[in-house]
């Protein structure tokens, strides 16, 4: 299996797609001409030429909108957004219209349409250019959220999203983009709205996804591990639709949950998944669940300070220890 | 100062579209243009009436007790010769038409049956949406009919995406995008005409100036009184057309769509008209009153010009119709609202599980 970074599993599947299929399209700020703010569409233009790698201006809303437009008229966009806070200038385009237009019309018009770009703390950009968006999104009916956390899942969710016949909210992490993992070739699809085991344990049940996933609950993993707890770690992959039966699963076995997130706690996504598992899971709990979470603050500028604001490793362990009873 | 006479300047004395166009060849026009058959002219006349009758049937019923019609409403009555006109130039086979929220006129132009219409507006199960969408919300696929929009200024983004997709795909079709003259001071306004005119997308943006925006006067909502100006610096010819003369529309509109189908790109159109009735349904219409609680003289001005009115004095002058025949064609429109409304009425409401369908075209866990 080739090594490829996760830039390059993205490009792969924005490549194989649009080989596939003639109405897939790549449109944003930067992606033709400048090779893609984080180079992700790089050679790209070279390749299928700028009626199908098309440059924007700064105009979100615009191109955003029009994306969803030429999915109601029958086309695939690829919308990259060079970060989704800048999403908060187009939240109309994409929870009124993206969402709404195949329910208002009574199911006539499907908005098959890929969003995707960095999301959440990027490391020292200031509160403007930091927000986590996935708590945002997750809860628009109408929409998909989907957020892989390694190379080999950012292209076979992509793929699988590209085809996808509703909008998909894809969210990568600018700190991602340079990890290198193995990745299948060719076809390879990870389908939408299933979580994945990530390691089976018996001691608890650790949730999380994407960025946060990558940065620090693997490692935290591996100390709770070290420590003689046997973590099950699910790496959520969807947001939403929640696979809720996969983590039930585990909770059932393990009687014990921890959600790891880089949100703000109050109404943040792991209050959504909380939300969706106190019910079905009380009966099986051994302990409250605990919600690791930013702190709730807007996200400072200084190094120290914003690490001091995200969950960490020891955040992590403590909070799994807590609902052991170590 | 009389606001009719601004009404008449707005429509009258306008500089000439910046670039001319040669005149379409679609047919379009008044008498004079031989490729349109009386017959044509008679069915354009019939169908601003209907969308009238439907639009003053839908206040009945909205304001009787009992109300069927909920949520908000806002009417088209005055405006129809801009609708009736899109229509005769709309190749529904390649054209998309998308607009704000004051689409009933449109939606029934292009094609939607009165009685699908009222039984959306009912909350009804037959309604073009099942129900869902509502009065703003009309849709109808079959028709290219990509829907009335909720959000002032929300459908421009989606305008230019429809004509994208049809430069994409090279149908040679054109998208006429809707709004009123409250959605010129979105920013989506600002955002959707320069990438038109910056990708040369066959969109027609049209302005359906009917100088209030809810309840706040052109005049006091945007600097620059000369509405076409603000589609001053977007590559795009932009001008007025007297938007309650059919006639000048289908010739204006049709330069617009002459240009698009070529691939020369977006035009900018303002077409100047009225709105009889309030903005929505809960609109007393102080801003048109005397203090006294008199409509004020804008209004009587502004019936003078009936879209309806001057199309029917045309038509007769033209020896195309007859006073009688004129009282026909109005029974039978009424005949036929009546008939739609009672269907509409005795229609069933949507079963209730029908409200978790239609969110996602997909089911999940999707694996392809």
């Amino acid at each position: 299996m080739p090594q490829m970074q996760l830039r390059e599993a993205l490009r792969s599947a924005m490549t194989e797609e649009m080989e596939r299929d003639e109405n897939v399209f790549l449109m944003g700020e930067e992606v033709a001409e400048y090779s893609g703010a984080y180079k992700v569409s790089e050679g790209m233009l070279e390749k299928f030429g700028p009626s199908r790698i098309i440059d924007t201006p700064i105009s979100e809303a615009g191109f955003s909108g029009l994306g969803v437009g030429a999915a109601m008229a029958g086309l695939r966009p690829i919308i990259e957004f060079m970060s989704w806070s800048f999403t908060l200038v187009c939240l109309d385009q994409i929870v009124n219209n993206a969402a709404n237009v195949r329910y208002m019309s009574g199911g006539q018009f499907k908005v098959p349409i890929v969003f995707r770009g960095g999301n959440g703390i990027a490391h020292q950009l200031g509160a403007t250019h930091s927000h986590r968006m996935e708590s945002v999104y997750a809860r628009i009916p109408g929409l998909v959220v989907v957020a892989p956390s390694t190379p080999a899942a950012a292209k076979g969710l992509l793929k699988t999203s590209i085809r996808c016949d509703d909008p998909v909210i894809f969210l990568e992490s600018e700190k991602m983009l340079n990890d290198v993992g193995e990745v299948p070739e060719g076809d390879y699809l990870v389908p939408i709205g299933k979580a994945h085991v990530e390691r089976e344990g018996s001691a608890v049940t650790l949730l999380s996804y994407g960025r946060p996933l990558q940065r620090v609950v693997r490692s935290a993993a591996s100390a709770l591990v070290d420590d003689g707890i046997d973590v099950e770690l699910i790496d959520l992959q969807t947001l939403r639709p929640l696979d809720v039966e996969t983590i039930l699963t585990s909770i059932k076995k393990t009687n014990r949950c921890v959600i790891v997130d880089e949100d703000w706690g109050y109404c943040g996504m792991g209050s959504g998944i909380l939300y969706k598992l106190q019910k079905p899971a009380f009966d099986y709990l051994d302990a409250p669940i605990e919600y690791v979470h930013c702190d709730e603050i807007p996200v400072p500028f200084s190094h120290p300070l914003e690490e001091a604001m995200l969950p960490s490793v020891d955040r992590i362990v403590a909070a799994v220890k807590e609902v052991c009873y170590r | 100062m009389a606001v009719a006479n601004e009404l008449e300047k707005r429509s009258a004395g306008r500089k000439p579209p910046v670039e001319e166009s040669p005149a379409p060849s679609s047919p379009a026009g008044n008498g004079q243009h031989p490729t349109v058959s009386p017959q044509t002219q008679i069915a354009r006349l019939r169908m601003m009436m209907l969308i009238r009758r439907f639009e003053e049937q839908t206040f009945r019923e909205y304001t009787k007790p009992g109300q069927k019609v909920g949520g908000f409403c806002h009417l088209y009555s005055g405006q129809e010769a801009i609708a009736v006109g899109t229509a005769a130039l709309f190749d529904k086979t390649r054209d998309y038409l998308i607009n704000g929220y004051r689409c009933h006129g449109h939606s029934l132009a292009l094609g939607m049956s009165p009685h699908s219409a009222f039984a959306e507006l009912f909350g009804k199960a037959t309604g073009c949406s099942k129900g869902k969408g509502g009065s703003m919300h009309l849709f109808d696929a079959q028709d290219h009919n990509m829907g009335g929009h909720g959000i002032v200024g929300g459908q421009l983004p989606l305008g230019i995406g429809l004509a994208f997709a049809q430069q994409y795909k090279k149908t040679g079709g054109v998208t006429f995008t809707f709004m009123g003259d409250g959605a010129i001071n979105q920013g989506t306004h600002n955002e959707s005409l320069n990438l038109a005119g910056l990708y040369k997308l066959p969109c027609i943006f049209v302005v359906e100036n009917n100088g209030v925006a809810m309840g706040t006067q052109v005049e006091r909502s945007s600097a620059e009184k000369d509405l076409a100006q603000r589609g001053c610096g977007y590559a795009m010819p932009h001008y007025h057309v007297d938007g309650n003369d059919i006639d000048r529309v289908i010739a204006e509109f049709g330069k617009a769509v002459e240009r698009g189908r070529s691939g020369k790109g977006p035009s900018y159109i303002v077409a100047d008209t009225y709105r009889f009735r309030g903005h929505s349904m809960s609109d007393p219409m102080k801003y048109r009153k005397l203090s006294d609680g008199s409509w004020g003289p804008e209004v009587e001005e502004a019936r003078k010009r009936d879209p309806i009115t001057l199309f029917q004095v045309r038509l007769q002058e033209e020896g195309l119709i007859t006073d009688s025949q004129i009282d026909e064609l109005d029974e039978q429109v009424g005949e036929e609202i009546s008939q739609a409304v009672q269907r509409a009425d005795n229609d069933p409401f949507p079963a209730l599980e029908s409200r978790f369908e239609d969110a996602l075209a997909e089911t999940y866990p999707l694996e392809k």
